[in-house]
This record gives structure tokens, sequence and C-alpha cells, in this order.
């Protein structure tokens, strides 16, 4: 008997092996889960799901802020602003894992009452217990060393850096300056003070803030992404529908693979290739494993 | 204070609608107002009266006004005793204020001397009505002065517990919320002539000392017009002079009996008077008109007077600096510089609504005759380009209630750049803010990719915005986002020429939606690229 269970054991773990040796190599390998489907609530889990699910990133009795981008004065449909539907499946499900509280707040550039509103952000969590949608507060910035290239320190909301897990919900469109704005560049909606005077040095910037605020998941948004006339828009030709929603834990990586969407490669993202040149993550989409879901 | 009557309840009833009606002026997450403090302009005679006089046409939206001369030809000056709300505070505050005896200046025609100026000038283009109308002083006293004060003080108080607790001051954010949500001003805006509008308002309140309602009853134009009419009222307060063996009358009476016969004209109804007759031989009684009242009009002198110097008024204020003029940024909608001039009464109402805080009243941009008229300030706020509020509130359509699609289009001024300021030419430098921020959906800032040599010879590569005049509506919102400290490297300038921008540069794409829904857009056909 005892040979028979040692030969069993030896068996199957030579079996198990053969699965788990390159998940232990994988661990290393930045992951990009890529989930696709009409609905977008099932969709946005699937690709939580994929990375292995929200308790891997929620705790039980976690604080969490989930931070889309309700920028503008936009329906959802015009894909300035993230999809409410996928925030809302974001925010259920760190509900789930057992957060304590989740914040869902962004600092938009069109007044805050109308954004909030008509992104549908606000209809979309209403009702919804220990969820708060909030508007930023002047008093709540707060200086923070970055010891930067270019930034040596700015204001950042206290918030975003007081929460036990920051999930940075991005909606991949394209911007005049940067040519695509992702997740890198959504984290500019916690910062205060004049954030539009980082633009002459926006690349190297942006690096300096998210080497400091860490985004534990990024979720890219592309159920429907903004071609042109970003990052505001404001015509449906400029919509293309691709119903995917992307997540990460390595937020170079999914802004990596978002870029694709669009026809370009990361490459040419100058936000990107400072944020990767500085240690943030993988831009190399060879050396980044995708499972599409 | 005196005793309730049914008077002294409808007074505080309208003072709490004009109170409730003044706090819903504003964004209350819905894109429409439907009701907001214009109805009481709406239904305000002096308003009515020097619209007809100054643009010579009817408009609908003043119909209640319509309704209150007919009712005050009919009853007399009930408003003034019953609804006005600047009146009502005036009561509420008179009798704790010791009087002494009135001024004789203040009594007699001078009330005509303000008010026939005021209606003939309007006829003369120069309608300044708004600037003594007492609902607009009172509008413009709480928009400009008390409430900014009053959200401020709540504001601080409420920044200032941040910085006693902390985090911790999140269990009291639920009730801030509904405080912030239904009570306080969004914004933390202070405007300019507040001081003056204080200053007007508590000026009234001052003459309280002198006698009681003195505004009322010696100053106030719209009360001097409703008194004019008043005069064709049947309704009479019998017996109509003092009894000689009481007179108590005259101390009860707030306006009307400062001679032995009473002043009808100056009768507001309160009924103060017949509460206060022990006898009670007071009554009001429907009778045919009777003489000895007073005349209709004032004299000849007074009347031919005053609307000359009406004349002579329109004439005299209506010089402007080029230079200020340059950035008189009227309203979205807002016709040309004189249409908009006939019809704006002041109130502010506007001001109060602007979601970005946008507007502020005119000091001097606009001569003296524009004074308290809104003005945008681009570098403070910005015309939001989903947001038609003003239009909505605007009383008199000096500002039209626009459909959204319309305000869109509806040219404020134009952008212009500076390149001394903006940081692409000026310095070098990356920016486009303005280009990001343009709400127009093709985009009135673009920027073109050019290749410089920096200031050690590198090549480097600039984006330079340039404006696309068609495209652009002056909203400002470049303006005010610009990253430059103080001056803005593109500044919005008034234009003459208002047409709207072009409606097909506006079609939301949404005709072809078909062909985009499923990701159906070709590949490569969606990229508007202008960096390849």
């Amino acid at each position: 008997m005892k040979r028979r269970v040692f030969l069993k054991v030896v068996g199957l773990s030579a079996l198990c092996h053969r699965w788990l040796l390159p998940e232990a190599f994988a661990a290393a390998q930045p992951l990009v889960a890529v989930a696709q489907g009409k609905d977008h609530a099932r969709v946005t889990r699937n690709a939580i799901a994929a990375l292995g699910g929200m308790r891997r990133f929620v705790k039980k009795g976690d604080l969490v802020v989930v931070k889309p981008n309700i920028g503008w004065d936009r329906t959802s449909e015009q894909a300035a602003n993230t999809n409410p539907v996928v925030v809302r499946a974001i925010v259920e499900e760190a509900l789930r894992a057992g957060a304590r509280k989740v914040k869902v707040f962004d600092r938009p550039c069109n007044d805050e009452r109308r954004c909030y509103v008509n992104s549908g952000m606000t209809a979309a969590l209403k009702d919804m217990k220990n969820v708060e949608l909030k508007y930023i507060e002047k008093e709540r910035f707060k200086k923070v060393a970055l010891n930067g290239k270019v930034l040596s320190e700015w204001e950042l909301y206290d918030e975003a850096l007081n929460a036990d897990v920051f999930i940075n919900v991005p909606v991949a469109k394209h911007h005049g300056l940067t040519k695509v704005t992702l997740g890198l560049k959504n984290v500019m909606g916690v910062m205060g003070g004049k954030r539009g005077s980082i633009h002459r040095n926006i690349d190297e910037a942006l690096a300096d803030v998210n080497r400091v605020l860490k985004s534990h998941l990024v979720v890219v948004d592309a159920t429907r992404i903004l071609t042109a006339h970003g990052p505001q828009g404001g015509k449906l030709r400029d919509v293309k529908i691709l119903n995917q929603v992307l997540a990460s834990m390595d937020i170079v990586a999914v802004d990596a693979y978002a870029t694709t969407l669009f026809g370009r490669r990361p490459e040419e993202i100058s936000v990107t290739v400072a944020a990767y040149q500085r240690g943030l993550g993988e831009m190399d989409l060879k050396k980044v494993r995708v499972v599409r879901v | 204070m005196k005793r309730m009557t049914l008077a002294r309840a409808f007074q505080l009833f309208f003072l709490l609608v004009f109170l409730v009606l003044f706090v819903k002026t504003e964004y209350r997450g819905s894109d429409t107002i439907s009701a907001a403090i214009n109805s009481f302009f709406r239904a305000d005679p002096l308003v009515l009266v020097s619209y007809l006089a100054a643009t010579r046409s009817f408009s609908w939206l003043l119909l209640p006004a319509v309704l209150t001369l007919l009712f005050t030809a009919l009853l007399g000056r009930f408003f003034c005793g019953w609804i006005c709300p600047l009146g009502t505070v005036l009561d509420l505050v008179t009798w704790r204020i010791k009087k002494s005896s009135p001024i004789r200046l203040l009594q007699g025609n001078l009330k005509y001397w303000l008010l026939l100026p005021i209606i003939s000038s309007a006829f003369f283009q120069v309608n300044l009505s708004g600037i003594l109308d007492p609902i607009a002083i009172l509008v413009r006293a709480l928009t400009f002065f008390l409430y900014p004060i009053f959200g401020d003080a709540v504001r601080s108080s409420w920044v200032g517990m941040y910085r006693l607790l902390g985090e911790r001051r999140d269990h009291l954010a639920p009730a801030f919320a509904i405080f912030r949500d239904h009570l306080l001003p969004f914004r933390e805006t202070f405007y300019p002539l507040a001081f003056l509008s204080a200053t007007i308002f508590f000026a009234i309140i001052f003459l309280e000392r002198y006698e009681s309602r003195n505004w009322c009853k010696n100053l106030c134009p719209l009360g001097t017009l409703l008194g004019l009419f008043s005069r064709l009222s049947p309704l009479k307060r019998l017996p109509a002079n003092l009894c000689s063996d009481c007179q108590a009358c005259r101390s009860a009476c707030p306006t009307a009996f400062d001679q032995d016969l009473l002043q009808s004209d100056a009768c507001i109804l309160c009924m103060q008077c017949r509460l206060a007759c022990r006898q009670k031989r007071v009554k009001f009684i429907f009778a045919r008109p009777l003489r000895g009242g007073g005349p209709m009009l004032p004299e000849r002198r007074v009347l031919l007077g005053g609307l000359f110097s009406g004349f002579l008024l329109a004439g005299s204020f209506r010089f402007r600096r080029p230079e200020a003029e340059a950035r008189l940024l009227r309203p979205p909608g807002a016709g040309s510089e004189a249409e908009f001039l006939k019809k704006c009464v002041r109130c502010g109402e506007c001001m109060k609504v602007c979601l970005t805080g946008a507007l502020y009243p005119a000091i001097a941009q606009g001569g003296i005759e524009g004074v308290f008229t809104p003005v945008v300030t681009p570098r403070l706020g910005y015309c939001e380009y989903n947001c038609s509020l003003c239009g909505q509130v605007c009383p008199t359509a000096a500002i039209p209630n626009l459909p959204i699609a319309q305000k869109r289009r509806a040219v404020i001024g134009k952008a212009v750049f500076d390149r001394n300021h903006c940081l692409p030419f000026a310095r070098k430098t990356n920016c486009i803010v303005c280009e990001e921020h343009c709400p127009i959906p093709d985009k009135a800032i673009r920027s073109e990719v050019v290749q410089e040599l920096d200031q050690s010879g590198r090549i480097i590569i600039l984006q330079k915005p340039y404006l696309v005049e068609d495209l652009c509506n002056g909203c400002g919102i470049c303006e005010n986002v610009c990253p430059l400290d103080g001056k803005s490297g593109i500044e919005v300038f008034a234009v003459k020429d208002k047409t709207p921008l072009r409606e097909e540069l506006f079609v939301t794409g949404k005709e072809e939606g078909k062909e985009m829904v499923n990701g159906g857009v070709k590949e490569g056909t969606y990229t508007e690229d202008p960096y390849r």
C-alpha cells in the first residue's frame, strides 16, 4: 500500500508540475486579461476573475477607492467617461470581496455635478450600501513629496492616498497631446493644483505621480473607445464599439495593450515609454501574457 | 411685531416662497429648472412697463404682470401689503426700529421724479428700471452679498472641521451633503458690487428710522406705479379720513395717514387700521370711485418734467470705453448689446444660477447704463457647453431660453491667441490644455505639429494651437483653463456678428450610428489623426 501511495503522490505531483511550473514563472510575467462580450458587467467580472478574482486585491475590511474617468459633461455613449456599468461591476466585486467601504470620485474638468449625473455614474451607484460617489473637496489635497524627474512635489488627494486598495478605471480614448489616454494618465484625476501645467512635460510628470500613487488594479474600459477629438469627443462617429474590458496589475502593460486597440504601437506613446523606462511596468507586449476570456 | 392678520399670513407665505425659489434657482441635478425666482419679476408691473417702453413689444412671459396691474386697478396696492418680499422684510424689522420724524425731502413728489424718468428713459432705449426695482434690489442683496457670505461661512466651518477631525469628519458628511445639495451655493463665488448691493438694501432698512415703510411710501418706483393704478380701484376704506374722536389709525397705518385724509394711492391694504379700530368703524367696501382721493395723475409740472428728465437721463449715460467693451461678453443667446440692455432687469438671477460662476455684474464695462448687468468673465468661469440655465431663469428673455442644441451654437465671442503668452509660441513648451477642453466636437482649437529648435539647438516637436473661427462659440473654457498664471494665453473677445455657428457642424453622428454599432467602422477609417 505504501508504495502505491508513494507512486500516486509522485505521479500526481509530476502531473501538477507540468501545469504549475509555467504558472510559477508566469507570476513574474505581467498578465493582461482581455474580456469581450456585450454584457459589460459580466465582461468586467470576467476580466477581474482572469487575474485571480477581486479577493486577490481586496481583503476583508479594506477601504477601496475606485477612480474612473468622470472628467466631462458627456453621456456614456460618447465615450469620454468610463462606462458606469463597468464601474458598478467593479464596486460590486469589491464589496463582495469584503470591502468595508468603496469610494468613487474624480476631479472633473467640467462642472462636477453635471459630469456625475450625465456620465450615468450617479444613477449607476445610487442606493448602493457602503458606496460613496463623492465630490472632490479642495481641503483634502495634500502636498506629497514625489522626488521625481520633473515634479519634486505635488498636491494629491488624501482619500486616494489613504485607500487600502486603489483601483484605476480609465476609459480608453484619444487625446490631443498624448495621443491616447489610459491608466497612467487617469491618475491626473487625483492631482490638485493647476494640473494643466504638467502638460509641458507630461510623460515624465505622469511617471513621477504613478511611481508614488500605485494602482493596485487597473481596469481599462474599452467597451467603446473614443478614436478622435479626445479627450472629450462629442460625436458618435468618433466612437468605436469594442465590447472589451482589460484588467491588469501592471499599469504599463495594460496601457500598452490598450494602445493597440487604436491601431497604434506602445512605442509611439511617450507616456507609456517614460513609465516603462522608469520601471513602472512592462511595455513590450511580447513579454506580456495576454489572457482572453 | 404686529398681530397676525390674513395680510400678514400672505406676506410670510410669499416671503417663504420667495426664499425657496431663490435657493432653488441653482443647478440641483436636472437640466431644467421648473420654478425659479423669475416668477416674481414676471409678475412685476415695473418690469412690464419698462419692457413695453423700451422694446415696444409685448412678451407673454410678462403676462402675470398684466394681471397684477389689473388686480391693482381693482383692489389697490395689495401687492405692496400682501406680496412684496422687500415690504415684508421691512415689516419684520421696522417695529424694532425707533422712529424719529419723517424726512421732508423724501415726501411729496420725489417718488414721481424717480418713476417717471425711469419709464421715459426706457422709452428712449435706456432701461434702468432694474436698478431701483424693489425685488431686484432684494435679489441682488441676497445673490451678491448675503448668500455668498452665508455659503462661505458654512463651508469654512466645514473645512475647519477637517483641520480638526481629519478623516473622521466623514461621519458628518451625509448631514453636510444634505445642506450642500439643497441649501448652499455650490461654489464659493464672490461678486463685485456686493458692497453696493448691500448698501442699497441696508439703506432702505435704515430709512425705517424716520418712518415706517419709508421706501415703499416715498421712493419705490414699483409702489408708485401701483399707486397710480390703485386710483382706479373701487375698493374703498371707510371712513376716508381720521375720526376726530380717536385718530388711532394714524399710528396703526404704516403708509397712508400722514394727513387727516387717507392717501388712497399709498394704502397697501394691510388692514391694520381695521384691527386697531376700537369702535369697529373701519370697513373696506367696493364703491364707485369717489372724488376727493387725490388727482389721477401727478401735477403737470411733475409729469412733464419727469418725462423730460428721462430723455435727458437716457442721453447722459451713453458713453462707453471701447477697451472695456471689447471684453463685454454677454450670456449665450443674448442679442445685440442694445437689445440686451433694453430687456435686462439686472436681477442677478443668471449670475446666481451660472454653474461655473462665469457671470458677474458689470461695473463700468457697459457704461453706467450697464451697471449690474451680467458679463461672462472667462478667467473666473466659463459657459458650460450643455447648460442653458441662465436663459431658463431670465425673467424677460434678455437671455433667451434656447433649446440646448441652439444654445451650444450661440456665439458669446471669439477666442484669440496671445502668442506673447501662449506657451508653445512664447516658451516653446507643449501644452494644448485649451484644445483638450474645447467642447466643440470638431474642436474650435486645433494644433499643428511643427519641428523647432530649442535653446540648446536640439530639434523638438511642438504642437502649436490655432483657432478655427467658424467653430468657436466663445464659451471661454480655453481662457479659463489656460495654465499660465494671471493673464491667459488665449482670451475671448466680444464680436459684433453673433450669427450662430452653422448647424451642420454639430451633427452628433447618431445618423451614422447603425454603421458604427458592433465596431462596424472599418479599420483605418476612424482615426482622423493629425499626428501621422
